[in-house]
């Protein structure tokens, strides 16, 4: 009997700053649709201290959660020198637009770069397909 | 980076001399200065015991033998055409001062190192390198320039 | 043989030195360009499409239905328009005014404000040619340019000899990154790479007025008061100094105040001028943003209504969508079901949507009617504001039967 399944999964709680990447954007203009695209936009950048708390290897999935919504992602260490533990980077994607708040102050500027959420392991779960 | 005797390790170790080289040290050294092929080694080319072996040794040779005569190396998967090597190399400014030099298009594209096409530098005229030749000198240019670290030299 | 350049519409420095070679009516290769400069000249060209509710069609239904769409609302939006040319940008301004449209673009939650105060001269600009001239001080600000702009450094900002800078970039140019974690850009900047933590930009700033002006550089996140003077004495040092600023400080910044005091702090205390250039993204952002200035007197987010213009942000996409305030959308060269943020697209999801775009996209597969353009530079010519405001025209790179994005606009406003 798999007694892991009943432990609940260590949770942890994300500063998410996204950011652009050349490659994700040539990907993007080649085949908005394609693997390429998806593999290098539904990810998530962790600490490798954050990788391990979280009982993840490299490339598994992740959920990403707050109040205005969830994403499957994979997951992988960053390759930052310095440690980030609590910050965590994704490529700007609609992936991580579907945890930006609707939340403006009547300004008209989504939060788009500062994304507050928490962090699970997926389970095997696979990245959030983009329908709408 | 690999050394002579990580690759000498993969070698049969009899030295046979059939290299031509007087020891398998030897042909390790002559490896990693591109000076011969791991082919030149008949027992590990030819026998089955040193397939593996053989195919390692392949594997971490083959970046220098598609290395330029300078051992300049593009790791095309890495660069993304920004250009600042081509800019940045002093050969390609002074044989080329108001194309690549000053960041524009080549103008004269005869005697340049450097250059991007779809979107990837490539190198051609190697010779015109200044880490080639008699008076080399040890010249980072185009290294310290690339974000990517998408060129090495091997030596 | 005289060389024949082209113009790539990759981003908003618009590389006018691009070389190609073709092959059966596609571009086979490309000199000279950058990764995403090359993927976009070579993006599928071909003939032009037509789609109503997803089903392929003809021009005239197509334009038909998105005239008809589009004259049957009473609070139409105008988004996007940002990678279209000049050309496409006045007429869609005129098809606003006639629709007595919201008009908005991705500036709307990003460079607005900074260029509104760009167009208002609150800070000195110059050109990209004048950097590359002269400046001896590069300064990257929550800007990446390596990822956004991959050319920026080795066509203008760092590398290349220019007038008055004929020594090289060793001897003669500093860059400086400043940014809260180490981008491509801040690694070629090396030691001149300055790590703030998230959110600490505003303080940083005032920091660095301060060092500037001879006080002590406090920041409650303890930078080190040496390491902001040593960049202080930077600043003052040089003879002219340029800042870009990108997408990221923006966002970290709650208003542009301390940036335009750190503007005129520069320019008070340092040898030479100092001057600002956003990084805007989008290959003609620029131009939307000058182009509705210059017939409204604001760059974005405005509502046109007989005769008069009204702005604020209950104009912008985001506001005017969550308000329901908008009941159809034209959207020209922009993907907003993959750039808002999900709440947002579940109300554009409820109104008819028309799309004008080179590419099949997330938006285009849920429009109603959707027309495929040509790509400018490629498939189509016309004119853009490169980022620093320098009007570049180009031709394009073969003949197309694919419209461009002002033929097609012209096409639906003859249709109403």
């Amino acid at each position: 009997m798999d007694f892991g399944s009943f432990l609940s999964a260590p949770e942890l709680k994300l500063k998410i700053v996204t950011y652009r990447d050349i490659f994700q954007n040539k990907a993007l203009i080649e085949d908005r649709f394609g693997e390429e695209y998806i593999a290098k936009s539904a990810l998530i950048k962790l600490d490798s201290v954050d990788l391990k708390n979280l009982s993840l290897k490299k490339g598994e999935t992740v959920i990403l959660k707050n109040s205005f919504g969830k994403v499957v992602v994979k997951a992988e260490a960053s390759d930052s020198e310095t440690p980030h533990r609590g910050i965590a980077y994704m490529p700007n994607s609609p992936w991580s637009n579907r945890l930006v708040s609707t939340e403006t102050g009547g300004t008209g500027v989504p939060r788009f770069k500062e994304i507050e959420a928490t962090v699970v392991s997926a389970k095997g779960e696979k990245i959030t397909e983009l329908e709408f | 980076m690999t050394n002579a005797m990580e690759l000498y390790q993969l070698l049969p170790k009899t030295n046979c001399k059939e290299c031509g080289k007087t020891s398998c040290m030897a042909f390790a050294v002559a490896l990693l200065a591109r000076e011969l092929t791991v082919d030149a080694c008949p027992p590990l080319k030819n026998e089955p015991k040193f397939k593996e072996n053989y195919e390692k040794l392949k594997e971490r040779v083959s970046p220098a033998e598609g290395a330029t005569e300078t051992g300049l190396i593009v790791h095309e998967e890495l660069c993304f055409g920004c250009g600042n090597c081509v800019v940045a190399c002093p050969v390609n400014v002074a044989n080329d001062p108001y194309g690549v030099g000053s960041g524009n298009a080549p103008k004269d594209e005869k005697k340049l190192i450097l250059s991007i096409e779809d979107g990837i530098v490539r190198a051609k005229n190697v010779d015109e390198c200044r880490r080639f030749g008699k008076n080399k000198i040890l010249c980072t240019g185009c290294i310290v320039t690339c974000p990517v670290e998408a060129i090495e030299f091997v030596v | 043989m005289e060389k024949e350049y082209y113009v790539c519409t990759g981003c908003g420095l618009l590389c006018e030195d691009i070389e190609t070679e073709l092959e059966k009516r596609a571009i086979s290769k490309v000199y000279t360009a950058c990764r995403v400069g090359v993927a976009h000249m070579k993006e599928n060209p071909g003939t032009a499409k037509f789609w109503v509710e997803g089903k392929n069609t003809d021009e005239a239904t197509a334009i038909g239905k998105a005239a008809a769409l589009l004259k049957a609302a009473k609070n139409p939006l105008i988004f996007g328009l940002d990678n279209s040319t000049n050309e496409a940008q006045k007429k869609a301004i005129e098809l606003a005014k006639k629709l007595n449209a919201t008009l908005d673009d991705s500036s709307s939650f990003s460079f607005g404000p900074l260029m509104a105060a760009l167009l208002q001269k609150k800070f000195k600009t110059c050109s990209l040619d004048e950097v590359r001239d002269k400046a001896d001080v590069s300064v990257f600000w929550g800007a990446d340019p390596s990822d956004s702009h991959p050319r920026q450094l080795s066509k203008f900002a760092y590398f290349p000899r220019g007038k008055e800078k004929q020594r090289g970039w060793e001897e003669e140019r500093t860059a400086i990154a400043i940014d809260i974690r180490k981008t491509h850009t801040a690694k070629i900047c090396g030691n001149e790479f300055y790590q703030v933590p998230l959110g600490g930009d505003a303080e940083f700033m005032e920091a660095l007025i301060a060092g500037l002006s001879g006080k002590l550089p406090k920041t409650s996140y303890k930078y080190p008061p040496k390491k902001l003077l040593e960049l202080a004495n930077l600043l003052k040092a040089a003879k002219f100094g340029v800042i870009f600023i990108g997408q990221d400080l923006l966002y970290s910044l709650e208003t542009l105040a301390p940036l335009f005091r750190l503007m005129d702090t520069l320019n008070e205390k340092a040898k030479g001028d100092f001057f600002l250039i956003p990084l805007l993204e989008a290959y003609n952002m620029r131009g939307f943003n000058e182009n509705l200035f210059e017939e409204t007197g604001f760059v974005n987010r405005v509502k046109f209504e007989a005769g008069s213009v009204k702005h604020g942000p209950e104009y912008s996409v985001v506001e005017s969508l969550k308000a329901k305030a908008v009941d159809a959308a034209l959207i020209i060269g922009s993907d907003p079901l993959a750039n808002l943020p999900y709440s947002i697209i579940k109300e554009l999801l409820e109104i008819p949507l028309i799309t004008i775009d080179p590419c099949e996209t997330l938006t285009s597969k849920k429009a109603q009617v959707s027309i495929r353009s040509g790509v400018s530079g490629v498939e189509a010519g016309g004119s853009a504001l490169r980022i620093d405001g320098v009007r570049v025209a180009f031709k394009p790179v073969f003949e197309s039967k694919c419209p461009s994005d002002e033929e097609i606009l012209f096409k639906i406003m003859e249709a109403f």
